[in-house]
This record gives C-alpha cells, sequence and structure tokens, in this order.
C-alpha cells in the first residue's frame, strides 16, 4: 500500500465509463502513467489531485480516504493539467505569487523558490515577461513550475514535457526526478522510455483500466 | 465558395450556441423584465409614461413598451451574452491561416447570433400576448403587438450583433476598450434620439434614431421636449390614450427601420472587411522609456538555492495580500489610484473623488477576478478553496477603494467618505466576483458595473 490508495475506483462521464474499478498504489517516488490518447490517464490524475469525485471507490491519502483527508492532500499537493487558461496579462511572477497565495505559502519565499525553479527550467529571463508573450513550451514549463511551488508530498504531473524541446523536457525531468526522492510523484509524458528507468513503477491506462506495463 | 463558408460559419456558431446555459438565462429574462415593464395602474414598476401619465395598455402600446425593454435592458444583457458565451472562443489559429473570406466567416457568424437574437424576441413576443390577455385594454390584437414590437425591435437587436462582430475584428477592441465602447454608443444612441422627438417625422430624423421608439411615442409631428418619459419615474393618475401606429406609420419611420436593418448587415461586412488577426504572441521589442516605466518591477535576481517556501502563519491574510495586489498589479493602476485619490481629496468626494475611485476599480476588479476565475481547473485543489478566494477578493477590493477615499476622508474630516468607499468598493466587489464566477470573463462584470458606475456618478451630480 502506497501513500496514495485507490480502491476501486470508478468515473463515467454521462455515459461514458472512463475509468473502471481502479485499484493501485502510489508510493514515494515517480510513477508513470502510460497508455493511449483518450484512456483515462487525465482523468485518474484529475481523482488524484482531488480535482474531481469518483463515482466509485475509495482514494486513500496518508492512511485516511477522501473526502475526510481532502484538506490535508491539497496542503502537501503540486498539480499541472494538461490545459489552463493563463492569465496573459500577468507576469509569470504575479502568477506565481497568486497561486502561492491559494497554496497558503508566505509569499517572500514563495517568490524567491519560483526564481530558483523557473532557473532550472529555463524561465529566469522571462518572470517578469506578460504571459500573453510566452510561447507554449514557456506556459507548459510555467504550469510545471508552480505545481512545484512549496514542498509537495505529492505531485499529479498531466504531460509537463509536452510541447517543450529535448533539452528543455531534460530539465523538467531532472527536477521531477529530484523531487521523487521524497514525494509521491504521478505524471503522464511522452517521455516515459526515458524515465522508465528511475521510476518505481509504470501503469499502463487502456479503456479505463489499469495493468503493469 | 464564400455563400458555403458563409452557411458553414453560421450552421456551426448557431450549434454551438445549443451548448449555451446562457442563452436559457437570456430567454428568462426578457419575458421576466417584460413583466416588470409594463407599469400596472399604482405606478409599480419601470415604466413609460407620456405627459407624466401612464400610457393605455392598447395591444400595440404593449408591443412598444416591450421594444423599449429591449432598448433599454435587453442591449446591454445581450451584448454581454453575445461576448462571454460559448462562441465567444473561436478557432482563429485555424481560421486565419485559411483562404476562406472573412467577410463570409463575419456574415455567417452575425447571422447566427441575429438568429439567437431573434428568438430571444420571439420569446419576448409571446409573453406579450399573455401579457396583453392579462393587463391589456380593448380587443386582443395579436398582430398589432408582433408589429409595433418587432418593427422596433429587430433592427436594433441587428445593430447590436453587428457591434459585436465589428468590436471582435480588432485586437484593440476584444477586450476591455471593447466594452467600454459599446457602454459609449449605447448610452449616445439612448440619449440623442430624445432630441428627435421634437423634430417632424421625416426618413433623416428617424434614422437619429437606431433603437427606433421614440417615433411610435412622440407621434408624426413634433414633440415638446420631455413629453414622454422612461424609467422609474412618478406618474399621475389616469391614463392617456397612445397611437402608437400613427408614429409607426409616419413618414420615413419604416423606411428608416429597414435602412437600419441593411446597414447592420453590411457593418457586419465591415466588421469582415476589417478584421486582423489575433496576436497569438506579442512581439518582443525593445521597451520604451514609458513601458520601462510603467513595468511591473525591475529585473529579477534569481537565487539558485532558494529553500522550499513554507506554509504562512495566517494563510488567510497572506491570501488577502496577494489579492490586495493583484487587484492593483501595475504601475499604471498605483499611479491611477493616486490620482483617484488627490482628486477625492481636493475635490467633493461624492462628486468627484468617489466616482474616479470606482471607476479605477470597474477595471481592476473585473480583470482580475476574471482571471482567477478562469483558472479554477487549477486552483479548486489548492489549500484555500474558492470561496476563501472570493471572500478575500471582496475584503481586498474594498480595501482598495478604503485606500483611496483616506485622503478625502482626512482633508474633509469626515467619516462620510470611508463610508461610501466601504459601501460602493464592497458592492462593486461582489458585483465583480460573481459575475466573474457566473462568466469566467471580464466582459460581464465589466460592462454591468460600468453602468453601475455611470448611475452613481449620474446621481452624484
Amino acid at each position: 500500500m502506497g501513500m496514495l490508495q485507490l480502491n476501486d475506483v470508478s468515473k463515467a462521464y454521462r455515459r461514458k465509463q472512463v475509468l473502471k474499478g481502479i485499484t493501485a498504489g502510489f508510493p514515494v517516488g515517480l510513477t508513470l502513467l502510460v497508455g493511449p490518447s483518450g484512456a483515462g490517464k487525465s482523468t485518474l490524475l484529475r481523482l488524484l489531485a482531488s480535482a474531481e469525485a469518483p463515482d466509485r471507490g475509495e482514494i486513500i491519502w496518508d492512511g485516511r480516504p477522501l473526502p475526510g483527508a481532502r484538506k490535508a492532500l491539497r496542503r502537501s499537493l503540486g498539480y499541472a493539467p494538461q490545459a489552463v487558461e493563463l492569465p496573459d496579462d500577468l507576469s509569470a511572477r504575479s502568477f506565481a505569487m497568486h497561486i502561492a497565495a491559494l497554496k497558503g505559502l508566505e509569499l517572500a519565499a514563495a517568490d524567491a523558490q519560483f526564481g530558483a525553479i523557473a532557473a532550472a527550467i529555463g524561465l529566469q529571463d522571462d518572470l517578469n515577461t506578460r504571459i500573453g508573450a510566452y510561447s507554449g513550451g514557456m506556459r507548459r514549463r510555467l504550469i510545471f513550475a508552480q505545481a512545484l511551488l512549496g514542498a509537495p508530498r505529492l505531485l499529479a504531473l498531466d504531460e509537463p514535457t509536452a510541447e517543450l524541446d529535448r533539452e528543455t523536457a531534460h530539465k523538467v525531468g531532472a527536477q521531477v526526478i529530484a523531487r521523487a526522492r521524497t514525494a509521491v510523484v504521478i505524471m503522464t509524458t511522452h517521455l516515459a522510455d526515458e524515465l522508465a528507468p528511475q521510476a518505481v513503477q509504470v501503469l499502463r491506462v487502456d479503456r479505463g483500466m489499469v495493468v503493469p506495463a | 465558395m464564400s455563400y458555403a463558408v458563409a452557411r458553414s460559419s453560421f450552421t456551426t456558431n448557431l450549434a454551438r450556441y445549443a451548448q449555451s446555459w446562457g442563452l436559457w438565462v437570456l430567454l428568462l429574462i426578457a419575458p421576466v423584465a417584460a413583466r416588470f415593464m409594463v407599469a400596472r395602474d399604482d405606478g409599480f414598476g419601470m415604466q413609460v409614461a407620456i405627459s407624466g401619465h401612464l400610457p393605455v395598455m392598447t395591444p400595440a402600446t404593449l408591443g412598444i413598451t416591450l421594444g423599449v425593454l429591449v432598448s433599454t435592458l435587453l442591449m446591454p444583457a445581450g451584448f454581454l451574452y453575445l461576448r462571454s458565451n460559448v462562441t465567444r472562443r473561436q478557432p482563429w489559429q485555424i481560421e486565419e491561416v485559411t483562404g476562406a473570406s472573412r467577410v463570409a466567416i463575419a456574415l455567417g457568424r452575425f447571422a447566427a447570433d441575429v438568429a439567437i437574437l431573434f428568438a430571444v424576441l420571439a420569446v419576448l413576443n409571446l409573453a406579450g400576448w399573455f401579457l396583453s390577455w392579462l393587463v391589456g385594454s380593448g380587443p386582443l390584437d395579436l398582430w398589432a403587438i408582433t408589429l409595433a414590437l418587432w418593427v422596433v425591435a429587430a433592427p436594433s437587436l441587428m445593430g447590436l450583433a453587428a457591434i459585436r462582430a465589428l468590436v471582435d475584428a480588432r485586437e484593440a477592441t476584444r477586450g476591455g476598450l471593447g466594452e467600454t465602447l459599446f457602454f459609449i454608443v449605447w448610452l449616445t444612441i439612448i440619449a440623442v434620439p430624445a432630441a428627435l422627438s421634437m423634430l417632424p417625422s421625416s426618413y433623416a430624423a428617424n434614422m437619429i434614431d437606431m433603437l427606433g421608439f421614440v417615433r411610435p411615442l412622440a407621434g408624426p409631428g413634433p414633440m415638446k421636449m420631455g413629453a414622454f418619459s422612461i424609467g422609474f419615474t412618478h406618474v399621475l393618475p389616469g391614463r392617456v390614450p397612445l397611437d402608437v401606429m400613427a408614429g409607426v406609420q409616419a413618414a420615413g419611420y419604416l423606411a428608416s427601420r429597414l435602412s437600419w436593418a441593411v446597414l447592420a448587415v453590411a457593418l457586419a461586412a465591415l466588421a469582415g472587411r476589417l478584421y486582423r488577426p489575433h496576436r497569438a504572441f506579442r512581439a518582443t521589442r525593445q521597451p520604451g522609456r514609458i513601458t520601462r516605466l510603467m513595468a511591473a518591477r525591475a529585473p529579477v535576481t534569481v537565487d539558485l538555492a532558494a529553500p522550499p517556501a513554507p506554509f504562512a502563519a495566517n494563510g488567510f491574510a497572506n491570501l488577502i495580500k496577494a489579492e490586495f495586489r493583484l487587484i492593483g498589479e501595475g504601475r499604471p493602476f498605483l499611479l491611477l489610484a493616486g490620482v483617484a485619490a488627490t482628486i477625492g481629496a481636493v475635490a467633493d468626494y461624492r462628486q468627484f473623488g468617489s466616482p474616479a475611485a470606482l471607476l479605477l476599480l470597474v477595471f481592476g476588479l473585473s480583470a482580475h477576478g476574471a482571471r482567477s476565475e478562469t483558472l479554477r481547473a487549477l486552483t479548486r485543489v489548492h489549500a484555500l478553496s474558492p470561496t476563501m478566494r472570493r471572500v478575500a477578493f471582496v475584503i481586498a477590493g474594498t480595501g482598495w477603494a478604503l485606500l483611496m477615499a483616506l485622503p478625502g476622508a482626512a482633508t474633509h474630516l469626515s467619516l462620510r467618505p470611508l463610508m461610501l468607499a466601504l459601501a460602493a468598493g464592497g458592492g462593486a466587489a461582489v458585483i465583480a466576483i460573481v459575475l466573474a464566477a457566473i462568466s469566467r470573463a471580464a466582459f460581464a462584470p465589466r460592462l454591468v458595473l460600468l453602468m453601475l458606475w455611470y448611475g452613481y456618478f449620474s446621481t452624484g451630480a
């Protein structure tokens, strides 16, 4: 049993069954979710991040089931969804401060931490640039960077390396591996082959079910 | 090919409207507002009054009353809807690199917008038939209601769809400037034609009245200034007859309404001609002196070894601080806040200081309210819930209003500026966040707050 545990979790949208009775444990370390598009990976990440509730089954964080443990999970969470409409009129730094405040973090320390994260993934020269001027890859890194703010014990990352060139994707990958030493990191990525040796497990999501890859 | 493009644009947008829950709200607003627009004998509600009296509610008068409702209340609601509904996101990244005619695309979308607005008008028409049975005088004449309503409202709504197409055509007016322009145009087309009632009916005189309700109320001949009024005004007992059809059949009136309908189509086509592509990424150019001066912050020195940020001792107070900063994001806001505070200190606070501060807040609150609500997919999983964020937003918004009122309170040695700021700033912040949460865009809060601001400003003078 991992820090995060799913027991017989199902989820449907209207009549389409997206996840079917998933049982899986997620220990500290990197878990890669792989599988074809539309298999249910992003839905699974949303459930793990408590963005949505399952129709059936239970999610357990640190030994306690949700929704009772939702507050504790959210205090420990860093979440990078696949698609977010970023505020074009804000600078990356202001955006990060908005997120830091919502995470309940001390603002000056979060500002300094954001600078360090940005430098590690090649965004340091554009911290005061308006997000409207960001490219697709820069936006993707910004979404990733905000997830790392604070000291999350659970990171749910949906394709953080999409739209990135190989070199930058490796920088992001290095950050993920570093975090996975102390946190539960669950990630979908097209770089699965390269990150698999660093992962504690690779799970294949296919037609709403999870099987070891 | 252009016909096929226009037809495709029309059917695609119309199909998207079918997914819009806001359409149901709009369909509900019209008949509910109609009930309050048709005044009772005791004068309850918003009314059209002729020489201080309510008109006899014949079917034609009822139709024109509903037409006035469209011109006054439904126009801004319709604009808000057209700007913020499901069709506001267009696949422009793909469309703009095709060879398809922009005029055809614009006309197709315009036609879909008009179809939706006409559906609202049809619902209002049905409500009018029901109201005629309920409160009308004389024999039930469904045709008279329909004619009086559509002849006034249909060209107006086509004009509304054309304005939407025009402000969406250019990058500069796709945001807040577009709403501000609409607000000014709307006030102008309501206020200017009132002068028309003093002129005898002619095609040229009636063309001044885009909304088309003045002539049916004023009749074919010249009328004294202030002979009719619209709004929550005091009315004298007894009703007076109003010959709406005389105004409708007056020289040049029907021709002017037809001309406005044709003009609306022409304006939509013009919007296609004027269309300029969206800017996906704003070019990074060497910033000038003013840009540097207005830049939010100085270049950052990064501490590569910065440790993870700890939790704040008081997360909610921390959140209020962050919301306060983000509402007042950027040096232009700070500069203008200083100007508004100075106006409040040196001039009458209610008349000048408070409206100046509130106008600035309209833009700050609607911008930050919308940006935080559009991030909901991300922020709903954070330690501090969306509800707490909204409460913090209202406190921070009220804080800005109070801060700008402080110099006024100090120089006038009065608590009144602070009380006004508390009420107006708090109210504006609540409206901004509620509308931003519903629409997930800045359009709705900005336009509604601008309208309320105008009312606040006018009553202070």
